[in-house]
């Protein structure tokens, strides 16, 4: 019994010590990994947030979307700006939330305007995961080309605006869909595909 | 670790081997850059989407399942009328069947050869053309970069290591087993595609490789073929007559012949 005791005292200094070097390997990348993205965030939204200074804002962050164009077969690059952190997960659903709405410019999203983003996870190992409502396939009929269009949206606008996003993972309705029309295979992670892109 | 890394890989290899042996045995492999023909028995037609499954659709009403499903009967009836092999369609009427179960028809008849048939769509009223697709290899380069990412570090590493993770081994072997047929679905892509161009007068879009996942569970050479827009109105009238349709389905098959080097 008292051995057993000290076998659970001496595990449980273990695991105390254990999660002593997890949570300093956390606070070193808290302040390390932070800062590098504060500063960068900061000067992404210094340019154009110039002109409207309206005081006392929360920071806003520039993000880039992919967007049709009536007049080719390329995704198109706009800007456009959302409210900035706290987390990049936070930030890639509102950009995606912004893919959805539209353009500005007269370029069309490839999404169904009703589909919304219920959840955005980005894991450490550059694996982001979007969680789409069933909108996003019930609401219109893919033919092959929009079908790449919506899925490359999607995972070009995660991957270019947000650096530890490596591959993306679409699930309907939390689960895994095997295509979102008949098409493209959601089974696997995607990586960006630039070729589609207008230079 | 990097032990148990190599041990996973030799098995995944002997796997493979296994599958790469079988793949060589199948009659569909006989190397036509020798000069011989591509003996197959059977062939299969995939009539895309179908049931509650209806593809794109175009402005005045037609279905993309319609077209698809019209082009590979005439399809199925040329191939039958001119070659000697068995001819399979995925569904011969407007019924519902999973992407799953249109590779498992193909893999249980041991199909030498995979025709996809379906008409495109886009957001864009004014695309139009014709294109045709064999399987996109990126799924295998990704794989190749996350082994590389694997050495370097062993957190992930572990969780790979995980016995309930034999499904990405699956996937690794379902690859190559692809990528053993890569070769003869990029030629056939080519040949149709220079068919569909040369008979229906549409746009020129090339051959594209894509993750289409039909493409992905097919064991023997595959290609899917997109004949013209159903979302382009003027393509869409076109598709939805039966002159044309004869010509996709005409298109494909000489693109095939060649393939097969019968004589026309
Ligand atoms: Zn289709």
């Amino acid at each position: 019994m008292t051995e057993k005791k000290q076998g659970g005292v001496s595990r449980q200094a273990l695991i105390l010590g254990g999660l002593a070097v997890v949570l300093l390997v956390l606070v070193i990348l808290f302040f390390t990994g932070g800062i590098g993205e504060k500063v960068k965030r900061f000067v992404d939204a210094a340019v154009p947030k110039a002109s409207d200074a309206a005081g006392g804002q929360a920071a806003a962050k520039t993000v880039t979307l992919f967007f049709l164009s009536d007049d080719d077969d390329f995704l198109h690059k706009e800007t456009r700006e959302i409210a900035a952190g706290p987390t990049d997960a936070e930030e890639a659903e509102r950009a995606l939330v912004e893919l959805i709405k539209g353009s500005e410019k007269g370029f069309v999203s490839p999404l169904p305007p009703q589909t919304k983003v219920r959840q955005v996870f980005i894991g450490k190992d550059g694996l982001a995961t979007v969680d789409f409502s069933r909108d996003i396939t019930e609401k219109i009929s893919y033919g092959s080309s929009s079908e790449l269009a919506a899925v490359y949206a999607v995972v070009d606008t995660l991957a270019f605006n947000f650096k530890p996003v490596k591959k993306v993972v679409l699930l309907v309705e939390g689960a895994e869909k095997e295509t979102l029309g008949g098409h493209v295979d959601l089974s696997r992670p995607f990586l960006p595909d630039y070729s589609l892109v207008a230079r | 670790m990097k032990i148990s890394r190599i041990h996973r890989t030799a098995r995944g290899a002997a796997l493979a081997a296994a599958l790469l042996v079988a793949a060589a045995v199948c009659p569909v492999s006989g190397d036509a850059a020798a000069g011989q023909d591509r003996r197959i028995q059977t062939m299969v037609i995939d009539p895309g989407h179908g049931g509650m499954e209806t593809g794109a659709k175009g402005k005045f009403g037609n279905l993309e399942k319609d077209i698809t499903l019209a082009i590979s009967l005439k399809l199925k009836a040329i191939v039958e009328r001119n070659m000697g092999f068995e001819v399979v369609l995925t569904r011969d009427k407007d019924v519902d069947v999973s992407i799953e179960n249109r590779s498992a028809i193909a893999n249980n008849r041991k199909a030498g050869l995979f025709i996809s048939i379906h008409a495109n769509g886009a957001v864009q009223k004014k695309a139009a053309g014709s294109e045709t697709f064999f399987l996109s290899l990126n799924a295998t380069d990704e794989e190749t970069r996350r082994l590389a990412y694997l050495e370097n570090n062993s957190s992930e590493l572990q969780s790979r290591l995980d016995p309930s993770s034999d499904d990405d081994l699956m996937m690794i072997l379902w690859d190559m087993a692809q990528t053993a047929y890569i070769k003869q679905s990029s030629r056939l892509a080519e040949l149709v595609q220079e068919e569909l161009d040369a008979m229906l007068g549409t746009r020129n879009r090339g051959i594209k490789q894509a993750p289409f996942k039909i493409l992905t569970g097919v064991a023997c050479p595959a290609i899917l073929v997109e004949a013209a827009f159903i979302s382009n109105p003027a393509e869409e009238q076109k598709l939805a007559s039966a002159d044309f349709q004869a010509k996709i389905a005409e298109a494909i098959y000489r693109g095939l012949a060649r393939y097969l080097r019968v004589p026309e």
